[in-house]
């Protein structure tokens, strides 16, 4: 098991896949942060050396990523809502924000979308 | 005045008024306890409803209508250990006890595949040589070694051309930079192999990258190299397992040469280590892997030394950019990677072999990237592979058909040997052969094999292995 942020990793899994469970990280960022420390795409979590592991850790404490992001986006919807915007109301309600119908098919807006958004 | 609004000014009437009609037929006993019902029955409550359960309807949102349990698959057997697949895929057969013993099947020697004579004969591989081949990843999973009693390869014509490339690159002390082209199946790479075979016979170093693929889809570890313009790039693991099989495969020659230079490495060397030594100190610990390769290229061109047998087999895939990525994630050019530099540096003849020696390629037609410059090359009336194509093109270069300029340069000035069908001579040595061993039943006569030789496209000799051998009706 490897620690990357406070986080375990099994051996056997892709770095790649790995970087990609923070939250924030997706495809071309974990692309990104990979070429930038000259790691094979296909390398697995026991191929890594130590000074790779330092560097991926260092790299990602500098990130933006899991709660920082999460609560950067709070912070968003909260600053629409206080100015009273539309965007800010429509988040308050719950509804589609960027003019869909919403006599059917909102489904996903009801789910996500409120002051407190998970993420 | 609608009748809605008429019925709803209708007064209800007294209950009383109600209950009146109904109670005389009723006992007097049920009157005050339940005036609608007669029976008993009818006071029971109704039945629970099922939960979930819906009659007459489709079902509730959320619900499955219909419950069909799947069989589940009870597996007893054990799954595959890590690495066991690819072991089984990677497998390498070379010997078929079911298939006759060749007679009067001689040996192939230094002479034998220089010799004209010996054109269209069959020779077998000395065990050792096989051996070696063997660690060098030489022999290959598709080919048909496995369906004779032990390896030999046909003597043809282009054998005989590249046993006197490497005859007089030994004699003549220069190195000779050869690429090998040819239709799918034609023979390209038992060619190379043939090549290899010749230098272990002769006492060479030889030196072989079996898929050339391996080094460019980014499934080694790589690291930059210090200190390197353009920014090279090491790959630790591929470099370990070479320098693991330079030492098995050359170890008869490695362990004869001692350490004559110095070197600039990371840990001592020991003053009379022999080359077989060095190369697996290397192989052990991929962190050093790379200065160690350099220093065994270091000893090997150093005067005196035996001359160098350089191979690689899929050539256009170390001539296009590689999977890896730079620190900028731009794509790395496959000639930035160190060992594909290396290579390329020879096969272009930037630099020369100093005790002589032979830098073969060969193309894969089965297994060929696509490659820009090939989608902008003019329509070719004949089938040839964009290498060719650039090849052929190197001296009137189409200024408007856009070309990798690394690419045009490491080839320019490559000697390029086509390889076509058998000649009819050859084709009916082989199938003799095939004959001998008991994997092709039919008499071997001059009709059967014209028809098996224009069978396999006029002598494409893995087509005519597979209409002799494998497709046996």
């Amino acid at each position: 098991m490897v620690l990357l942020l406070g986080v375990n990793f099994s051996e056997q899994r892709l770095v790649k896949r790995a970087l990609e469970t923070f939250y924030g990280i997706g495809p071309s960022v974990s692309t990104r942060i990979m070429a930038r420390f000259s790691i094979h795409p296909t390398a697995k979590i026991r191929d890594l050396e130590n000074k790779h592991i330092t560097d991926l850790t260092a790299e990602l404490t500098g990130m933006r990523i899991e709660n920082d992001l999460r609560r950067q986006l709070r912070e968003n919807i909260t600053r629409l809502r206080d100015m009273g915007s539309y965007r800010g109301r429509r988040h308050a309600m719950g509804l589609p924000v960027r003019g869909q119908r919403t006599r059917t098919q909102i489904q996903t807006a009801r789910k996500l979308n409120r002051i407190e958004r998970r993420g | 005045m609608p009748s809605s609004r008429c019925l709803l000014r209708l007064p209800h009437p007294p209950s009383s008024l109600l209950a009146a009609p109904i109670a005389p037929h009723t006992s007097t006993s049920l009157r005050h306890a339940a005036p609608f019902s007669a029976s008993a029955s009818q006071c029971m409550p109704a039945p629970a409803k099922k939960k979930g359960v819906t009659f007459g309807g489709p079902p509730a949102r959320g619900t499955k209508a219909l419950r069909i349990k799947k069989t589940v698959r009870q597996s007893t057997a054990r799954p595959p250990a890590p690495g066991e697949r690819r072991a089984l895929r990677k497998r390498i057969v070379l010997s078929n006890t079911n298939a006759l013993e060749v007679a009067g099947l001689r040996d192939a020697t230094l002479d034998s595949l220089v010799d004209e004579a010996m054109v269209g004969k069959v020779v077998g591989l000395p065990g050792q040589v096989v051996d070696s081949l063997r660690v060098v990843e030489a022999f290959k999973v598709h080919q048909g070694w496995g369906l004779f009693r032990r390896p030999a390869c046909l003597v043809r014509k282009e054998t005989v051309e590249i046993g006197r490339v490497v005859a007089e690159a030994e004699e003549q002390k220069t190195t000779r930079r050869v690429v090998l082209c040819g239709e799918r199946n034609s023979g390209k790479s038992v060619l190379l192999l043939q090549g290899l075979a010749g230098a272990f016979m002769r006492g060479w170093v030889v030196l072989n990258f079996p898929e050339a693929k391996d080094l460019t889809i980014g499934h080694t570890a790589y690291s930059p190299i210090p200190n390197t313009t353009p920014t090279q790039y090491a790959q630790r693991t591929y470099t370990a397992n070479l320098l693991s099989q330079i030492s098995k495969a050359n170890a008869s020659v490695l362990s004869a040469l001692q350490i004559t230079q110095s070197h600039d490495l990371p840990m001592p060397l020991q003053r009379n280590l022999t080359l077989d030594r060095l190369c697996e100190l290397g192989a052990r610990d991929p962190d050093i892997a790379w200065p160690i390769f350099q220093a065994l290229w270091k000893e090997l061109t150093a005067p005196g030394r035996p001359p160098v047998f350089m191979a690689l087999d899929g050539l256009a895939h170390v001539m296009r950019l590689s999977a890896y990525l730079a620190p900028d994630t731009k794509p790395i050019h496959a000639h930035d990677l160190a060992l594909v530099n290396h290579f390329v540096e020879y096969l272009s003849g930037q630099k020369q072999l100093g005790n002589g020696g032979v830098v073969m390629a060969a193309v894969s037609e089965s297994n060929q990237p696509r490659t820009p410059a090939l989608e902008h090359a003019p329509r070719r009336k004949q089938p040839e592979s964009f290498l060719e194509h650039q090849l052929r093109q190197l001296k009137h270069w189409n200024p408007y058909v856009k070309g990798d300029e690394r690419v045009i340069k490491a080839l320019d000035g490559v000697e390029v040997l086509r390889l076509k069908g058998l000649s009819r001579e050859e084709a009916r040595g082989v199938m003799e052969y095939y004959a001998a061993s008991g994997m092709l039943r039919n008499t071997v006569t001059e009709g059967f094999v014209s028809e098996k030789w224009s069978l396999a496209g006029q002598g494409i000799v893995g087509e005519l292995e597979r209409a002799a051998v494998r497709l046996r009706v």
